[in-house]
């Protein structure tokens, strides 16, 4: 069985490169480190700037947040962003001019921020607990959601179009015969996009944390790659041995994409509370994923099992999938 | 006409584009019926404190400036602040005033926010009351909920090339390409069917979209109008190059997607990073998707000086694309 093995493996290798599997996974590799450097790790959000109309200069010491403007209009042009705040100080009442964010508290503090600004009334000081710096956390941040986002899209379509390429050749047809157990015909594709997927793992860490930031968290990054890779390298299997066509196939990887992945996102890396993603199993593997970058283990044990036990059932699905299929293809 | 109705009906029994048909609409009621209270949170300010610590004096003024949260243990209060996908001020009183605690990863706004809040606390009640003028929204729109209407109806747009893409592979794939040859049907006839696909596709579903999640001035419908026509037919011009060219589904897959990536990522980020005035601005444009969004935005903020230029842009680049088809469609049959 060993040696069908290898020989299935070296099979898979070669359908993998002639499909540009490869290529395209290291055009997502440049595409999302370009991203990343150079654009992501730049984002900010600065404080609502403040900009003074004082003609007679009625205010002396400014502080380094104002902005001094020639004209209302000008102000007023500077203003029409619905984030900056202007100070009018040419009447005798001081007039704070602002367009709405469309938040009240936010307006409120815009407010609140104008006024100190201008009695530049604002010391300094808080204590940092955390040990990230925002642009470490960025760094950590996206990669972690390219890299679940790539693992569970990459696995899911490259055995997918393996697998419907074979069953156009009649490959499954011919393997029914063949002295080769059906375990190994998708543990040699599972391997074969475990080590892939792996690779791509590292270079994703490495290039866009830098060396020792990635070989800290590395290992608790591989294992939760290991298993999202694995599950849904599995679930990719199932459907296309499954679904008649790629098509089909398709409009699946859609449904997936769009209604399973984005709820993760929005909830993981905004402020929107749900109380049922906690029922969407797809949101463990991202916090699982977003933790491991960020160092902090959350899951315990019970995770792991759950995990073991998920991979083990959908290869004993799989295969017997696959023994049907077989079956059916005669 | 009778041909169209045919490749109608073809679309018809295709899964795959009565779903990018039907999405947008999906993700447009989605947005209308999310309510505002969810969206409110994001962008705004959020503080949190220690339970029986905080004076109620201090809850209430906090209230007023953002969202407050309040935390049983040190510990879990720490957790929050620290987690990264929230921008979250841990705020504490000691015996004279207020004492921030932030995790140092925070955007610059709420850096500055969370250290300078003592202060502002402490003189919270030698205020100058200056009169304040406040302009409201012009459109009730709020600025996360336009975000997310313009990004949808953009994207609801520029799936139509899917229609067109996807049925030119599928006929390539089921071997009609082939008996499209023979039959008494001349190029251009075949090429302006598909378009007209991939048009109409992307159109209505924008305009299903648009009527269930905008309200727009009756001044802006000819504009829209004009930019949702000329969007839809870029789109399906792309997908006739993408139906051309791919040899297999899968590979028209990845080209779609790549597409929507890349039209879609930039107009978006230039949109809240970049000011209108610099080159970065100007040269988004070349994405023609970028047009669209903009004056998207526009419209949905009740602004319409800068429409016509986004007509113009898009209208040249339609000009020019279908130009470039046809030349290299010219090419390939000599």
């Amino acid at each position: 069985m060993w040696k069908g093995f290898l020989y299935l493996f070296r099979k898979d290798f070669r359908l993998m490169l002639s499909s540009k599997f490869f290529l395209l996974a290291l055009g997502s590799l440049i595409l999302y480190s370009c991203y990343i450097n150079f654009i992501y790790v730049g984002l900010d959000q600065h404080i609502y700037p403040v900009y003074l109309y004082d003609p007679q200069n009625k205010q002396e010491n400014r502080s380094e947040y104002i902005t001094v403007t020639e004209s209302r209009e000008t102000l007023e042009k500077l203003c029409s962003d619905n984030y900056s705040v202007g100070i009018d100080l040419s009447s005798d009442e001081p007039e704070i001019y602002m367009l709405s964010t469309g938040m009240a508290t936010t307006d409120h503090y815009r407010k609140l921020w104008a006024e100190a600004v201008l009695n530049s009334r604002i010391d300094k000081q808080s204590e940092i607990i955390g040990t990230n710096t925002k642009e470490m956390k960025n760094r950590r941040e996206i990669t972690a959601e390219f890299l679940f986002f790539e693992l569970s899209a990459v696995g899911f379509l490259g055995l997918a179009s393996m697998l419907f390429k074979e069953k156009q050749m009649g490959v499954i047809r011919v393997h029914g015969i063949l002295p080769v157990s059906k375990s190994a015909f998708i543990v040699s594709k599972l391997t074969l996009l475990f080590i892939s997927d792996m690779a791509f793992t590292v270079l994703m860490t490495f290039i866009n944390l830098g060396f020792s930031a990635g070989m800290t968290i590395l290992p608790g990054v591989l294992i939760q790659a290991g298993i999202l890779s694995l599950i849904m390298a599995l679930v990719g299997f199932l459907c296309a041995v499954r679904l008649p066509d790629f098509k089909q196939f398709s409009l699946f990887y859609l449904i997936l994409a769009i209604f399973i992945t984005t709820p993760v996102f929005l909830a993981g890396q905004t402020d929107i509370q749900w109380s049922w993603i906690d029922y969407h199993p797809m949101y463990h593997l991202f916090t699982a994923m977003k933790s491991a970058y960020f160092g902090m283990p959350v899951y315990q044990l019970p995770y792991y099992v759950i995990c073991t036990v998920v991979i083990i059932l959908l290869f004993l699905l799989a295969h017997k999938t696959l023994s049907c299929e077989m079956a059916k293809e005669g | 006409m009778e041909r169209l109705k045919y490749q109608m009906k073809n679309i018809r029994r295709d899964k795959m584009c009565i779903l990018t048909f039907l999405l947008p609409i999906v993700v447009g009621i989605a947005i209308h019926f999310l309510s505002d209270l969810s969206l409110q949170n994001i962008g705004g300010t959020s503080f949190a404190g220690l339970k029986g610590n905080l004076s109620e004096e201090i809850v209430l003024w906090l209230e007023q400036i953002g969202t407050y949260t309040e935390y049983e243990t040190l510990d879990a209060l720490e957790i929050a602040i620290n987690e990264p996908s929230t921008q979250m001020i841990g705020v504490l009183e000691n015996g004279h005033g207020l004492h921030t605690l932030l995790s140092g990863d925070e955007l610059e706004v709420n850096k500055i926010i969370g250290n300078t809040l003592p202060s502002l606390y402490q003189n919270r009640e030698n205020i100058t009351g200056a009169k304040t003028t406040l302009i409201p929204l012009k459109t009730d729109n709020s600025g996360i909920k336009s975000l997310f209407i313009a990004i949808t109806l953009v994207t609801a747009m520029f799936m139509g090339c899917t229609f067109n893409a996807m049925n030119m592979i599928g006929e390539k794939e089921d071997g009609i390409s082939f008996i499209n040859q023979i039959l008494p049907m001349s190029v251009k006839t075949y090429i302006i069917q598909k378009t007209a696909l991939g048009f109409i596709g992307g159109f209505l579903s924008t305009l299903i979209t648009a009527l269930i999640c905008i309200r727009i001035n009756p001044m802006q419908i000819i504009p829209f109008m004009i930019i949702m026509i000329l969007s839809a037919y870029i789109a399906a011009l792309i997908g006739l190059y993408i139906g051309r060219h791919s040899e297999g589904l899968m590979i028209g897959l990845v080209y779609i997607k790549m597409i929507m990536i890349v039209f879609l990522a930039p107009p978006i980020l230039v949109y809240i990073t970049v000011s209108p005035s610099s080159p970065v601005f100007y040269l988004s444009y070349i994405l023609p998707s970028s047009a669209t969004f903009y004056a998207l935005m526009d419209i949905l903020s009740g602004q319409s000086q800068d429409l016509w230029v986004a007509i113009i842009i898009l209208l040249s680049h339609s000009v020019l694309w279908s130009i470039v088809y046809l030349l290299v469609e010219r090419h390939h049959r000599l």
